[in-house]
């Protein structure tokens, strides 16, 4: 190998690093809105990234107007939605809900490049988490709403295949709530919270938990507040986990010049109410060992 | 470009808004804020956990039972001593009462104490609280003053009504059964976003006990005797009540527990050979108010603020039969007011600490007229008590729990006593618990003890306007116990034990020498309690309680001093305590669910034969057995409307058995109810 050749090899990786490379890889943050999520989130992402990468921030979708970058980097759906109408950059659409995304955004993006990172646990992860948590209860009852977007055949199959039993029913209207949910809680013995608005919601998880309470029967949510609510645990991944998982993606990006593929959260946080479960009667390990329990079992979740 | 727009333009309209909207998931969903729903006061402290032995008896429970009256569920109650004067003046005591008002039973409804002046005792009969409205029933075997105030002394039984959002419709129930039973009530309740609500108005009647017909235990008695003591024909009670709860949270933080009802209840007192006490209606109103606040602070802290007020104004007018028939009218009205906060405060999730404060203020306004004494008698009382009470929860490591609490209190008649109580429960295993508890409670003398009446004709006590004991102290009970709790998944099982010593110093009783109460009777109880829990798959369950007990007390030695007159036809020298707690007792309910939605329960309660303290042999109690069953069907009338039909046997062997006065005879009786909801 010749002198030259070292040198046309060194200035085609220089070049290449520069025009892919991190110094010059320019992201633009946009945000669903200006609250404490997105900032929590904004500020975490921006924390994790190397000082190379330099970050503009748009504090509210409606702000977005077709600015320019290397890559944009959307936080929550609202955002996702503005820019996928706008631009044709690489886009990231960060704590993306998975249904949201693969119904509606991934068809409508205009960009070739899009890519999720989800807010949502895997069923796969979500069943394991139950098998761990409270192993001695195997019919999970589901309240959803009549036109959900969750893909309840496939929480099923997953149950079915970890031997579990799903009891599924869909709301028939606002008024019925009760007498639907009273309808699951006679066949399940945990009710597993989903995110559909039209059942749970601000004003009707009180009357929830306090019915499956009555019937001793432990709800298991996906949020911090769902267990200071009174459910027994939940899983679930922090703004900053979230952030934390753009960042390498970012900095992937930087050095590829490719979006990952689409994903679930690599990061989650198991929380426990070890008061419920002990008024219930169930003897809950820690999220430590719950979360060893997860990670034996599926090997490295996605 | 364009078509991409229009795709879009056409896609948002077809969904009629943006996709963030809400028919898709947003991460709004995920992160919103919730209220806390159940904190620290919703939460029930479960049997391996509490300071104290426990029996819950739940509203399945309740429902199975088939019982259409309060104090009868306490039959279900391990050494639970369920007993009736009259029809409708049951009584409830835990190792027994040596008179039929159980002064030693603390009963709360909701955290109100409904435990009466002037005679410190609990009238069933007058509660605005109808069975079907209550939740659950927790009973604590054994003193629990440092965490429910004072006079629970033998025990503290614990209502707790349906939430104000546990029903969301409507609904009508009518029960028709023999004895005169004759009940109706209709519900309504609604549960909002921030605003809950649920009210009860219902009507009870029945005719009390069956007659006697023949001389209990083939006691030797004159023929006119015979003729009143048979005769239990005058023993029915009528109730109408009303009872509302409403339960407002108009955040995440706050919650306001607004609760009123009321009850009037004329019932049948007296006895046909009773010239100071003959058969005639005793009338009660009593009302109550209850208002409470909660809010939720940060780290699973609470704070709560509650106040009550309990109305209870009875009277009553009848002829004395003498010579000169004359008419006495006396009335007594007894009024309640308390408010106490209470802070829970989590130090750590090993450690919480409950500590609070209450004052109460007693007022008992008490009138009796005699026609032919020209006598009028009255007297007003005022007792205000104050309380301070900490309790602290201790998890020193994951197996061992510590409780240790206190209560101090001024009783308002110039005692001041502190109620200590420390209990380490120790889980061998997550599923095996071992418990091991000492505490001390206090009983205040009641008004009829300290200031008993001049005069006393008729079913009411008005009470003496100075004291004729001045210097009664409080009762003492000092109790020890080792409990075992066990579940055993394997066998679908699970078991509680109980070996129990208490000790009860400075006993109130009625001295024949001075015709005064005074302090000095002291008793020990013994013994050993049992409930077994099993389920056999989950259509069948069954529960069994055991109960073995051993009293004994000074009465010889108080005898032997002229101080207490001993029993007619009891053996010379014999404790009369350690008759008067049945030997033996056990109650099985078993439950099941047939197909057709059909279900069945069935009950069966045993007592060992006993002799009441305060009553002649001739009121000797034989063994009881008695086997209740209900059969119930729901159905779907379908348009929104549900309901049910249920019969309910009781004592459905006919077994002859007698209560605490020997003509309270229960043969076989029956009733149906139909209930419809929508």
């Amino acid at each position: 190998m010749n002198l030259r050749r070292i040198i046309v090899a060194c200035s085609l990786f220089l070049l290449v690093s520069a025009a892919w490379g991190a110094e010059n890889l320019r992201v633009l943050v946009v945000q669903s809105d200006n609250n404490t999520l997105y900032q929590t989130f904004t500020n975490a992402l921006t924390g994790s990234l190397p000082a190379n990468i330099h970050l503009t921030l748009v504090l509210r979708a409606e702000d977005f107007d077709a600015q320019q970058g290397d890559l944009i980097v959307t936080v929550g759906v609202k955002a996702a939605d503005r820019v996928a109408g706008k631009t044709t950059l690489p886009m990231l659409a960060a704590m993306m809900p998975s249904n949201t995304f693969t119904d509606l955004l991934a068809k409508r993006s205009r960009t070739r490049s899009t890519a999720a990172l989800y807010l949502d646990q895997s069923w796969v992860r979500q069943v394991a988490f139950l098998s761990a948590a409270i192993p001695e209860r195997h019919k999970i009852g589901v309240l959803h709403a009549a036109d959900t977007h969750l893909d309840i055949s496939a929480l099923r199959i997953e149950l079915t295949r970890r031997h579990g039993t799903l009891i599924s029913r869909s709301l028939h209207n606002a008024d019925t709530l009760f007498a639907d949910l009273e309808e699951v809680l006679i066949a399940s013995d945990v009710l597993l919270a989903v995110p559909d608005g039209a059942v749970y919601n601000g004003s009707n998880i009180r009357n929830i938990l306090l019915s499956s309470y009555r019937r001793g029967i432990p709800l298991v949510g996906f949020s911090q507040a769902y267990v200071k609510a009174g459910a027994l645990c939940a899983i679930f991944s922090t703004p900053e986990q979230l952030a934390a998982q753009a960042g390498a993606a970012i900095v992937s990006f930087a050095n590829t010049g490719k979006l990952p593929d689409t994903q679930y959260p690599l990061l989650y946080t198991i929380a426990v109410n070890q008061e419920v479960a002990r008024t219930l009667g169930l003897t809950i390990q820690s999220a430590e060992s719950l979360r060893l329990q997860i990670e034996k079992s599926q090997g490295v979740l996605r | 470009m364009n078509n991409q727009k229009v795709a879009l333009t056409l896609l948002l309209c077809m969904t009629g808004r943006a996709i963030y909207a809400a028919d898709y998931a947003s991460e709004t969903d995920y992160y919103q804020e919730l209220p806390v729903v159940l904190s620290a006061s919703r939460l029930s402290q479960p049997l391996s956990e509490a300071p104290n032995a426990m029996t819950v008896i739940d509203r399945k429970m309740i429902v199975a039972s088939g019982f259409r009256s309060i104090p009868d569920l306490f039959k279900l109650v391990p050494g639970m001593y369920v007993s009736s004067y009259k029809g409708s003046q049951a009584f409830v005591a835990y190792h027994g009462s040596i008179d039929q008002y159980a002064h030693s039973m603390q009963v709360m409804i909701d955290g109100r104490s409904v435990y009466m002046p002037p005679m410190s005792m609990v009238d069933w009969a007058d509660l605005p609280l109808s069975v079907d409205d209550i939740e659950r029933i927790e009973v604590i075997r054994g003193p629990a003053a440092a965490s429910h105030g004072a006079n629970s002394t033998q025990g503290v039984i614990s209502i707790t009504t349906r939430d104000a959002g546990a029903l969301d419709g409507k609904s009508v129930s009518v029960t028709r059964g023999g004895k005169g039973i004759n009940d109706v009530s209709a519900r309504v309740g609604h549960r909002g976003d921030t605003l809950d609500y649920r009210m009860t108005l219902a009507y009870s009647a029945d005719n009390g006990y069956d007659n006697l017909t023949a001389p209990p235990n083939n006691y030797p008695i004159t023929k006119s005797q015979a003729s009143s003591l048979l005769n239990n024909t005058f023993d029915s009670n009528q109730t109408r009540m009303l009872n509302y709860r409403a339960d407002y949270h108009p955040d995440g933080a706050d919650r306001y527990d607004v609760q009123f009802g009321f009850n009037h209840n004329v019932k049948d007192v007296g006895w046909t050979d009773s010239t100071g006490n003959p058969v005639h209606n005793l009338f009660a109103n009593s009302n109550f108010v209850q208002l409470g606040w909660i809010r939720a602070l940060d780290d699973s802290a609470e704070f709560a603020l509650r106040f009550y007020h309990i109305g209870q104004d009875q009277h009553e007018a009848f002829s004395k039969v003498s010579l000169v028939p004359n008419q006495v009218t006396q009335s007594v009205n007894a009024i309640r007011d308390e408010i106490e906060m209470q802070h829970t405060l989590p130090f750590s999730d090993a450690n919480r600490l409950v500590y609070g404060a209450a004052y109460r203020l007693d007022r008992v306004d008490s009138l009796g007229n005699d026609t032919l004494k020209a006598l009028s008698y009255s007297s007003i009382s005022n007792t205000s008590e104050y309380r301070l009470f900490a309790h602290d929860e201790w998890r020193i490591t994951p197996k061992l729990l510590l409780n240790t609490g206190a209560m101090v209190e001024t009783d308002g008649m110039g005692n001041q006593n502190t109620s200590p109580r420390v209990a380490l429960n120790f889980h061998m295993t997550p599923r095996h618990t071992l418990r091991i508890g000492t505490s001390v409670a206090y009983r205040t003398p009641s008004l009829t003890e300290q200031k008993i009446p001049v005069t006393q004709p008729g079913e009411l006590f008005v009470i003496n306007a100075v004291a004729t004991s001045p210097g009664l102290m409080p009762e003492r009970l000092m109790s020890r116990e080792i409990g075992y709790l066990g579940e055993l998944p394997d066998w679908a099982t699970s078991i509680d034990l109980r070996l129990f010593s208490d000790q009860l110093s400075n006993g109130i009783y009625g001295s024949s020498a001075t015709n005064r109460f005074v302090n000095g009777f002291s008793a020990q109880y013994r013994g050993l309690e049992a409930t077994l829990k099993h389920s056999f798959g989950e259509e069948r369950e069954l529960t069994a309680n055991f109960a073995h007990e051993l009293a004994s007390s000074n009465v010889p030695a108080l005898v032997a001093a002229g101080k207490m007159r001993p029993t007619l036809g009891m053996p010379s020298g014999a404790d009369l305590l350690s008759f008067n707690t049945p030997r033996n007792s056990a109650s099985l309910l078993y439950s099941q669910r047939l197909a057709h939605d059909v279900s069945f329960s069935t009950a069966f309660y045993y007592q060992a034969a006993m002799q009441p303290f305060d009553r002649g042999i001739i009121d000797h109690q034989p063994i009881q057995r008695r086997v209740d069953a209900r059969v119930a069907r729901a159905f779907n009338q379908g348009g929104g409307v549900k309901g049910e039909l249920a019969l309910v046997l009781q004592n459905l062997f006919d077994a002859k058995y007698t209560e605490y006065v020997a003509n309270n005879v229960f043969n076989r009786r029956g009733y149906i109810t139909l209930t419809l909801n929508w």
